[in-house]
């Protein structure tokens, strides 16, 4: 009990309030004790009610937004161009609420995807899976852009190496320009 | 090559996919079921009243436990194609009722289960039919849209998925496969 004490005026800061003045009677713990400890611990219980008051809906808008993150990577079924997430049908709903539930559980992004991909196969996911023949959805722009960049580099070092040479030129043409600038310079 | 030849071909090239891209239509349906030659999903759903009497208030499909064939269609009460097919199931599930289970699921119609029953009536309908009012199923079995027939053989693997109007020339091909 005594080392309680102790380490309870520790932690109100009150023995140090009593050794700076010196004058001041010392209240008994059973007196301020608790009142010191009601007002330490009151806004910390505030804090925390709101907390907690906030929690569910703060987790519930995360979800909602994880829930459209993950439904705008899936295909409307019944629908033509239009993701689970863009898309008011009936079907697309009810896959939102599956996605919905699942993140509730605390199932992955991945693991959501791939229970669709279960049922629908790849076609159900709006961006192709980086493997097999789908690979060539994202390796075909890399290598156009690739092949367009070396033609481009091949054809500037021709006209580089074309405007370096030495122009050859009739010597009656060129009399006749130079004869022409200067009537006209 | 020339000049003019690669710039004919780089046309020509450009032309033929926009012709494809013309041509093409609305995009393809037929899309082969991710479960082919897989077990599909087990599901309890709530029979339609017609049925009761003979199969219960709720069926339970257990893929693992069907014993004989098993032909699943799914529809739906605004769905066009499914009235033009409703009668040829009906004609199979006569001829081949003896040897195979032909179930009806009533899918992507919330709120229409005595439109569902008109239906029914109006087909008069004897094989069983389900009321999958959340699309749950629909979901769980990969389907696009309706009408779509499920072939399932006796192990309880999926052998084939029709999408769109199914004929009768259809059903007595895949039920025969399914029956050999």
């Amino acid at each position: 009990m005594r080392h309680d004490r102790r380490r309870m005026q520790s932690l109100t800061g009150y023995r140090r309030l009593h050794h700076l003045r010196p004058g001041l009677r010392r209240p008994s713990f059973q007196r301020l004790g608790p009142l010191a400890l009601l007002a330490l611990m009151t806004p910390l219980l505030l804090l925390a009610g709101s907390a907690a008051a906030q929690a569910p809906s703060a987790r519930g808008d995360q979800i909602d937004a994880r829930t459209f993150e993950i439904a705008d990577k899936l295909r409307c079924p019944v629908c033509v161009s239009e993701s689970v997430a863009q898309s008011s049908s009936e079907i697309s709903l009810e896959m939102r609420q599956i996605i919905q539930g699942q993140l509730e559980q605390g199932r992955s992004e991945r693991e959501i995807l791939t229970f669709f991909q279960e049922r629908y196969g790849d076609w159900i996911l709006l961006e192709p899976p980086k493997r097999g023949l789908h690979l060539l959805v994202w390796l075909l722009p890399a290598a156009a852009a690739l092949a367009g960049s070396a033609a481009l580099v091949l054809l500037m070092r021709r006209w580089l190496r074309a405007s370096r040479e030495p122009i050859e030129v009739d010597e009656n043409d060129l009399k006749r320009v130079r004869d022409a600038l200067s009537e006209h310079g | 090559m020339s000049r003019g030849l690669m710039v004919l071909a780089v046309v020509g090239a450009l032309g033929a996919l926009f012709l494809f891209g013309l041509l093409r239509g609305e995009p393809d349906r037929d899309i082969a079921s991710a479960r082919l030659g897989k077990r599909l999903p087990d599901f309890e759903l709530p029979v339609h009243a017609r049925f009761r009497t003979d199969y219960g208030s709720t069926f339970e499909f257990e893929s693992e436990a069907l014993g004989r064939p098993l032909v699943v269609n799914f529809w739906a009460t605004w769905c066009i194609p499914c009235r033009d097919e409703a009668p040829v199931l009906q004609a199979a599930w006569r001829r081949y009722g003896d040897r195979l289970t032909i179930l009806g699921i009533q899918t992507q119609d919330p709120g229409r289960v005595a439109g569902g029953l008109e239906f029914i009536d109006e087909f008069g309908l004897t094989f069983p039919n389900l009321i999958d009012e959340r699309s749950r199923v629909s979901i769980d079995w990969g389907l696009f849209g309706v009408p779509e027939t499920y072939f399932l053989r006796a192990d309880g693997t999926l052998a084939y998925k029709h999408t769109g109007i199914v004929n009768e020339a259809v059903l007595d091909e895949r039920i025969g496969e399914l029956l050999q």
